[in-house]
């Protein structure tokens, strides 16, 4: 359709449609106009309305599915929009791990732990701070929707926490990797991703849960824990080619590299032991990923 | 399967149709309760050619713009066989516990 031509609620469609990837727009933008003008004749509505929030709703939805595609779902998807679909759920799956590490640290801390880090006030709401073992077995079965919400619990206590008076700033940076993977578990295992496989993630929620212990039994030992498994894991990726979880793991380091740096300028006392964490973490997000092959990656 | 997804199967069992002509007959078929956004239907049209169940028939120019017509292939027939079954057995099993209680399984649709 030429654009001379183009009256102003098509112009707006279209312009609601840039949404969508261009190789997708390249498929089915003509189509999609074609529908949602059919039978539209009225000038008023042509000129003077909008697609409408139902509608719009509906292509952002379309275009979650399509920028992070699940592979099976189109068959001319990009191999680059495949790879990034791949990598947001590898961040996501990351971060379910990394809610079981603090789940399982809070319980070891509140049972067998000096509870430093986990006050004796307990309340019924921190219940929700186990949310991630409900969520990691749920998505290991294909129930994602149950996933998501007992892994919003966690992050709705971060939130709730941030309001009381301590320093919001400093907590909030050491969320960020917590609300940054939450958004990509959301956003990476929509209707039409993959189910990871159980056999594999069972290994690696074993050892988020093993690694959770020490974490709760000698507090303190968190973040440097989380940081060294993060550089461990990177190595072993590039090694076995994983390309994945490799670009994965790196964008997860630049996450703890937020609130870490934060640290080192707000207490000087602990200036080598977070500097040297953060110069690893830095060589993990800029260091290389090997591909093993050229078939699609796998994750998960 | 989901109530958009089985209203775009049962559509497209009768003949192919193109994406306007689905989104007609899912309003009637749900006679007016369900409103498939056009954002929503290619969600539905990707998964159900991805998994198998429908393929893109032909393409034809109707006023200017593209009409592309979608078709149920014969796995998409045995899903919608195998959904139908399912659901009456559901709907007999309901029927069976309100005929029980002396009550009439439509009278809601009064």
């Amino acid at each position: 359709m030429g654009g001379s031509g183009m009256r102003n609620l098509e112009r707006r469609y279209r312009t609601l449609l840039k949404v969508l990837p261009r190789w997708y727009r390249r498929d089915r933008e003509e189509e999609m106009a074609g529908i949602f003008l059919a039978e539209r004749d009225d000038d008023l509505d042509l000129e003077h309305s909008w697609p409408g929030w139902g509608e719009t709703w509906a292509v952002l939805g379309l275009a979650v599915r399509t920028h992070l595609a699940a592979g099976a779902g189109l068959g001319s998807v990009p191999a680059k929009v495949l790879w990034r679909g791949e990598v947001v759920r590898a961040l996501g799956m990351l971060g379910l791990l990394l809610g079981l590490f603090y789940a399982t640290a809070a319980i070891a801390s509140v049972t067998v732990g000096p509870g430093g880090a986990y006050p004796p006030d307990l309340h019924w709401w921190r219940l929700l701070e186990l949310g991630p073992f409900v969520a990691f077995g749920a998505l290991l079965n294909g129930r994602r929707t149950l996933a998501k919400l007992a892994a919003a619990g966690p992050v709705l206590v971060t939130v709730v926490s941030m309001a009381l008076p301590h320093n919001p700033l400093l907590w909030g940076l050491f969320q960020l990797p917590s609300f940054v993977t939450f958004a990509c578990l959301c956003l990476g295992f929509h209707r039409d991703a993959p189910t990871p496989s159980a056999r594999r993630l069972t290994w690696w929620g074993g050892g988020a849960v093993a690694l959770g212990v020490l974490g709760g039994v000698a507090t303190g030992v968190g973040l440097i824990s989380i940081g060294l498994i993060t550089a461990v894991v990177r190595v072993v990726a590039f090694v076995r080619g994983d390309a994945v979880l490799g670009r994965a793991l790196s964008l997860f380091a630049v996450l703890q590299l937020v609130p870490l740096v934060f640290l080192i300028f707000a207490d000087a006392g602990i200036f080598v032991l977070a500097g040297g964490l953060a110069v690893l973490l830095a060589l993990v997000a800029v260091a290389p990923v090997r591909r093993r092959s050229k078939a699609a990656p796998q994750v998960g | 399967m989901s109530e958009q997804t089985f209203l775009v199967l049962t559509a497209l069992a009768e003949e192919p149709l193109h994406g306007y002509a689905i989104v007609q007959a899912v309003d009637q078929l749900s006679e007016g309760r369900m409103v498939l956004r056009v954002g929503t239907l290619y969600g539905v049209l990707d998964r159900l050619v991805a998994d198998g169940l429908a393929e893109r028939d032909r393409e034809e120019v109707h006023q200017g713009r593209l009409r592309r017509y979608y078709k149920l292939t014969d796995s998409g027939v045995r899903a919608l066989q195998a959904e139908v079954a399912r659901l009456s057995a559901n709907v007999r099993a309901a029927s069976a516990v309100l005929k029980g209680r002396g009550l009439q399984a439509w009278a809601g649709r009064a």
